[in-house]
Formats: structure tokens, sequence, C-alpha cells
């Protein structure tokens, strides 16, 4: 375009024209940044109601389930129906009727609204027209070296810019007005990366003021797009399992829902939480595939000649917990109800999983049997592996199978095999008589005994357990081999991080050293959930590295290695100061039972 | 004005001759005031205005759901030296309001130009225009028939208005008709079912950039 320099170019105008053209740009900008705050907030709305939902394009889903709310959907049910957008089977309550009649799922048709509201529908046909050019050379020679264009930037802004540039005045005026984050339509390739998200504005803000215009272009390619799925990924197994709780209406599903918010007991079983018993005994079930409702049925019907759980009082409360494996999460997990008292406990109860046939190769089973203390922990009473690829699922058969015990040694040997993570602590023993009260205000005990204090400073690099590669975690200490409530200690929660940074002190009173030699410190970092029970993201182990600390009627090897051993002897080594270090997260804390 | 309160920004432009009465129209539609006094506008401006949207339900029978909706009306210099400046803010409108004089033949003349000047700078090539003939109040210096421009206006397939920014005679019709239009492509742009089939549309995006690539292979 011939008049492409002449565009921006407002030299030929005389000042009094140039500042009244000005005049208007500014009126222009506080409609667009009115404009950008409205959008912002629309954007919001979406991600809340993208949360509701289930269903991902990527991932593999039951035909037979409801695309926002994964409420199964029946054959008979007449309310669902296909959405025309992502054509995904929704529901009744999760659809918006159009007028032609076809139907849309709620967030699709959230998605159009949006499109209509935020502009977007123009702006995507504005940046298809003048792509073809290049980023539109027309402004793009006026800008010099500027990244093409960003699809919602209007002359009014690019003149506004530019001619505050001319007149140097940069730091006082025309900071780059937020762009909007979108990323609704995948055709917009380097115009959407050039968009940049709200955390980045700040930064390009203050670029802009500066005048850096080199560094432009890099910039807005480095400012991290904020990225709609990203955020919707982030609590979506939390949002999921409420969802479900509340809109469950089938039997089945609701009771294999609810029952995935079960008890807290059973995710420590990763931890090592729990008691254990010589196995014994044998369960009976059958796995079968349903066509019909697309799903996996694991029937466990009974268990014979369970070992007690509670072996003193010679008690046992048997339920069985099963896994779809390899996954092993909440989504994965099913379970029946407990049985009171008894070691023949009769089941007869169905686990179900929704889940396409094809997705069941290369998968298995793991089938456990675990004794609900209600006041003590819980105890693995044995479990069974069962590969879904060699069997026939078509012709269930009723299985009888001894209970084998957990590999114990396996998970130990490989406790760092699995990178978790690091945990940065710093150890100190206050001696006593001598309080150090400038320790976060703590006053030693005025009796005879000292105090451990144990600074947790931050984690790195840990291995994020929510979807959406995130994170809530916080730390909780053990002193061992004290009653365990007594010496619970937790972290705040620190939300989203997978770099928390802690700066919390737990302070154990009344020790000694001598006593310290016999203990052992375990740390461990859990992923919050609000909904349900934490998940374990890795631990450390700290004492002299031997021998053992007897828990109630359990024992705990104290297997510290490396830097778990050494900065536990430097705590007791130089009483009232720091012993500083970096240790690497345990991807179990399994105890060998002795 | 710019609270944010409302469901739609809707930007449309006037576009024309130096002269016609652009900023008389749109001040007459915003503030429904008349100033015949002709200050020239100096390269761009824009007034803005909130107004009700109801949209037609699917049978064309009005009454569907209402939506605020915040107009920003862009008034451009009819002027020639500001022609560059005012062509580069087509591409960032919605709507266009092509005006012309109807006491004047050239403006009128000029129509066809504006028209490819709207083609070759805004955001596709054929977006909804209202044609409006201005000063229909001064019937006796009139120079454009009302068949004539009717007839251009069917020729681009457009809606034509004869307007007077004095009496305020049909300028709001004329904005609302814009204001349909753009709201129904919009509704149009946003229903129709995604463009690209999944066959292969990834591999007919890329052909227009391999000429370039060419010169690497040389």
């Amino acid at each position: 375009m011939p008049e492409a320099e002449e565009m921006i170019n407002l030299a030929y105008l005389t000042d009094a024209e140039r500042q009244l053209i000005m005049e208007v740009l500014h009126r222009d900008k506080e409609l667009r940044m009115a404009e950008d705050q409205r959008i912002q907030k629309l954007k919001a709305d979406l991600q809340d109601i993208k949360r509701k939902g289930a269903k991902r394009s990527s991932g593999r889903y039951s035909q037979r389930s409801c695309g926002r709310c994964q409420q199964s959907i029946s054959r008979l049910s007449l309310g669902s129906s296909q959405c025309r957008a992502c054509k995904h089977n929704v529901c009744r309550n999760c659809r918006a009727p159009c007028s032609d009649g076809s139907c849309l799922c709620t967030v699709c048709a959230k998605e159009a609204d949006l499109k209509k509201s935020t502009g977007d529908w123009f702006y995507d046909q504005r940046v298809n027209r003048f792509s073809t050019k290049q980023g539109h050379d027309l402004v793009r020679s006026s800008l010099k070296n500027r990244p093409p264009l960003k699809k919602r930037q209007t002359t009014g802004e690019i003149l506004l810019i530019t001619s505050t540039e001319l007149q140097q005045k940069a730091p006082s005026l025309a900071p780059v007005p937020q762009p909007r984050q979108r990323k609704l339509d995948a055709n917009q390739e380097e115009i959407d990366e050039a968009e940049s998200s709200p955390a980045g504005s700040k930064e390009e803000e203050e670029e802009a003021a500066e005048g850096v215009e080199s560094s432009m272009g890099h910039r807005s390619y480095s400012v991290p797009g904020l990225d709609i799925q990203d955020e919707e990924d982030e609590d979506i197994d939390n949002l999921v399992i409420m969802h479900k709780k509340t809109a469950a209406s089938s039997a089945c599903s609701r009771r294999s829902s609810l029952n995935t918010l079960g008890s807290t007991m059973s995710i420590y079983s990763e931890a090592g939480d729990y008691d254990s018993v010589d196995v014994s005994g044998e369960i009976v079930y059958s796995v079968k595939y349903d066509e019909h409702t697309q799903s996996l049925v694991v029937f466990i019907k009974e268990c014979h000649d369970l070992a007690y759980g509670d072996a003193a009082r010679r008690h046992c409360n048997p339920y069985v917990k099963c896994y779809l494996l390899p996954e092993k999460s909440r989504q994965s997990k099913r379970k029946t109800k407990i049985k009171r008292n008894t070691v023949d406990p009769v089941f007869n109860e169905t686990l179900k999983y929704s889940v396409s046939r094809l997705q069941l190769l290369g998968r298995s089973l793991g089938i456990a049997v675990w004794h609900s203390g209600r006041l003590s922990r819980n105890a693995f009473l044995g479990e069974v592996m069962v590969s879904l690829d060699v069997r026939d699922l078509d012709a269930p058969q009723e299985e009888c199978v001894a209970l084998m015990a957990k590999t114990g040694s396996l998970a130990l040997a490989s406790a760092f095999a699995q990178y978790k993570g690091e945990l940065v602590i710093s150890l100190k023993y206050v001696t006593p008589k001598k309080p150090k009260t400038s320790i976060r205000g703590k006053k030693a005990n005025a009796e005879e005994e000292g105090e451990l204090h144990v600074l947790i400073k931050e984690a790195k690099s840990l291995v994020a357990m929510k979807a959406g590669a995130t994170s809530d975690p916080f730390v909780k200490g053990y002193l061992l081999p004290a009653n365990v409530k007594s010496t619970r200690r937790k972290t705040p929660v620190v939300k989203k991080n997978l770099n928390p940074h802690f700066d919390h002190t737990f302070v154990y009173k009344e020790l000694s050293l001598a006593l310290l030699r016999d203990m052992c410190l375990e740390l461990t970092v859990w992923d919050r959930e609000a909904m349900s029970s934490n998940e374990f993201m890795g631990g450390v182990r700290l004492s002299t590295g031997t021998g053992t600390s007897t828990v109630g009627k359990d024992s705990v090897e104290m297997d510290s290695v490396g830097e778990e051993v050494s900065i536990w002897e430097k705590m007791m080594q130089y009483p009232d100061s720091w012993a500083e270090g970096t240790l690497p997260l345990r991807s179990t804390m399994g105890k060998k039972d002795k | 004005m710019t609270d944010g309160d409302y469901d739609y920004l809707i930007k449309l432009l006037a576009l024309g001759d130096s002269g016609v009465g652009k900023t008389t129209f749109l001040y007459r539609y915003t503030d429904n005031k008349f100033n015949p006094k002709f200050i020239t506008t100096v390269g761009i401006d824009f007034r803005e205005k909130r107004v009700v949207y109801t949209a037609s339900n699917p049978n064309g029978t009005p009454g569907g759901k209402t939506f605020k909706v915040h107009l920003q009306l862009w008034d451009t210099a009819g002027q020639e030296r500001f022609r560059s400046l005012t062509t580069a803010f087509f591409r960032d409108a919605m709507g266009f309001l092509l005006m012309f004089d109807l006491t004047s033949q050239q403006s009128f003349l000029n129509v066809r130009n504006w028209m490819s000047q709207l083609q070759a700078n805004a955001y596709c090539e054929n977006p909804d225009i209202v044609l409006v003939g201005n000063k229909a109040d001064l019937a006796d210096q009139r120079e454009v028939q009302e068949k004539q421009a009717k007839e251009l206006a069917d020729k681009y397939g457009i809606p034509y208005f004869e307007t007077s920014a004095a009496t305020g005679v049909e300028v709001d019709k004329a904005v609302i008709t814009l204001l349909d239009l753009v709201m129904k492509r919009m509704e149009q742009c946003v229903d129709k079912p995604p463009a690209e089939p999944a066959n292969g549309n990834g591999a007919t995006k890329l052909s227009p950039a391999q000429p370039n690539e060419k010169k690497c292979a040389c």
C-alpha cells in the first residue's frame, strides 16, 4: 500500500491538528480500556462454566455420558442430544436450545456468546483478511520492527503509540493498552501468540513506557498467553466430583462417585501411613465389560479368611478398594461398603468404570482389601492384580484368588527412583534453659527439656498432582515414635505452586538430644484437595538412619539415607544453630514391617 | 459513558466527501441536535451512544432478546489531505454509513470511489454498509434523485436512506438499520459451523506461504 508511511506519520499535520487527533485517540483509549475490563469479566464467566464441564476433546470418554456433567445418559433417555459444535452428547441440563432446533451444549453456547460480546467475531474475520498480507504490511512498515499487529489492535491504538514515540514522551504517555487474551480460535497462530496475558501486561506496559522498542518483538512472544485451557484444567477433578455429587441421579453412578469421596485413609496408603498385617485369605470377584452401558463392571462377591486388621483385638472391618491402573487417582478409585467385624465379608457389590472398551487395553485392575480402623489406622489386608488384556471380558467368570502382600521392599528400594522434587529445610535443636527467643517468638519450655525447631523453607520442582500441571502443596510433619496426633504439624497451603515457599516453623517441645537420637522426623508434602482427600506428593524421613522406632504396634524402620541422615546428625551435633539441607523427596513413605 | 455496562460494543464509521454532513448527522443521532455551522473535521473523531437493541426472532418478528449496545460512531474527515489517516480507520469499524450530499452531484459520484476504498480497507471485502443521502430537507437544491441513488444502492445490495441532520428525518433509522445488519452478521459469524472440516484444511492454509519458501529451495 502506497500510503503506508503516510498513514502513521502525522508529521504533515499542524501542531493544532495533531493535538486534536491525540485527544480523540485518548478518548478512544479510555473506551478501549473499559472494553478490555468488560471482556476480562466475560472470559472469567466462561471459565466458570467450562470448569463445570468434564469431557475434553483430548480425553476419552464413554459415549453414554453427558459431555459436560458426565452424568450417564441412558439409551432410553430422550433428554440427550449432540451439541452441534463440540459433538459431545449432552444431557438436558447441559444444553442450550438453538433457534433451528439443533442444540448446543452450555459451554459451546457460552463460547459463541463470548465471540459476539467480545467482538471476536469481527477481529477474527479481520485477521483472516489481513494476515494474508503478512501481518498487514501497511501497519508493519510504519511500525518498523514491530511484530505483526495484534488481532485486536486498532488504528487508534497504533497511532497513539507511534505518535507518542515520535514525541519522545514515552514514560508519561500511552502504556500499551492491555491486549486481551484469547485462545478460543485455533486459527490465529501468530497473532494469538502476540496476545499477552493479564499477568504479562504489567511488564508490557513498563517496557512500552521505557520505549524499549527492540524488545517488543521478543516480549510479545515470551509473555505466556493465558490459556483458557490451562485455567480450565485447574481443579477440574475437584469440580467434577463436586458436580457429580450434586447432580448424580442414577443410583449406580451416584454410589461410585460418592465413593470416590470416601475415606481419607486410603490415600495414605501411598504415604505408607497404614498398618501392616500378615496377608491371608482370598477374594471372590468377577470382571466383565458391559457393552450396553459402555462400562467395565467389577463384581466383588466376597472374601474368605482375611487377616485381622486389628490383630490385638482380633477385629476386622474389611472393605475392597479398586483402582483401574495405571491411573491411581481418585477418578480411578472405587470402593465397596465396609463390613463390620468379620474376616469373611460378603460384599456382592458392583463397581463400575464408565470407559470405552478400547481404553482397557494395557490396563489392569488393582483390587485390594483393607481394614477400616475407625479410631486406629487402616490396615492393608492383601490385594490382587487383574490384567485386563488377557481376560475374556464378555464371558465373566467368578474367580477366587489368594490375596497377595504388597511388595513393600520393592517400593522402598525405589523410593527415590522417581523424582518428586526437593524439600529445603533447616533444623535446630534449642538447648534447655537457653531459649532463643528470636526464633519466631517461641520460647523454650522452662523445664529441663529442649526443643526441636523445624523450619520448612520451600519445596522445589514438585510434581503436579492436579490436572493443569498444578498443585496446592503443604507440608505435614510427624515426629515419631511419639504419639502421632500430638506431633502432627502442618504448614499453610500454598496455592497453585510447584515451587512453594512455606517459611514455616514446626516446634517440638520437651525433647532431649538423647531422645532425638532414637526419633525420626517425617515430613511429607501433600496436594490440598478441598473436597476430597489430599494427595501425597513426596516426603523425607530424617533420622540417624539406623534402628527402628515403634509407633504403637507398628514399627518404622529409620531408613534415612544421605542428606536425611547428615542433616539430622548435624542438628544434634550443633545445638542452637541451624542445620540446613535440600533433600530429595521420596515417592513413597512405605515402611517395612519387621 | 464508558462504564462497561453493556453487552456489545459496536463500532460504526461514517465516510463520504467533505461537507456532506457526516459530523452533523452523527451529532443529530447522538445528541438529537443540529449544528448548522460547518466545522471541518480534523482527521478523525468519534461519538458514542448507548442503545437498546431488540433482536428479531428467527421467524422475523421482533420481540426477541434485548441487548444494551454501546455504539462507537467514528466520524472521518472527508478532506483529501486526511485520506490516508481516515482510511486506516476503516479496518476497525464493523459497519459503515456511506454518506453523500443530496445537493451535490459530485459527492454522489464519489460514492463509487468510497466504495472501493471500503472494499480495500475494511475488515472484509463486503462489509455492512448503508448508503445515506443527507440534506434531504434542502429539496430546492437537490441534485441527486432518489431513483438514481436507489439504483446505485441496489447495485451494491445495500440499503439506502434519505436523511436530514437538520430535521432529523430518517437519521435514527439509517443507523439502526446498519446496526441491525451488523448484529445479524455477528450472529451468522458465530452461528455458522466451524469453517474448517477436519480433512486437510491445514494443508490448504499453508499453500499461500509456499511461494516464499521456494526462494530458499533455489
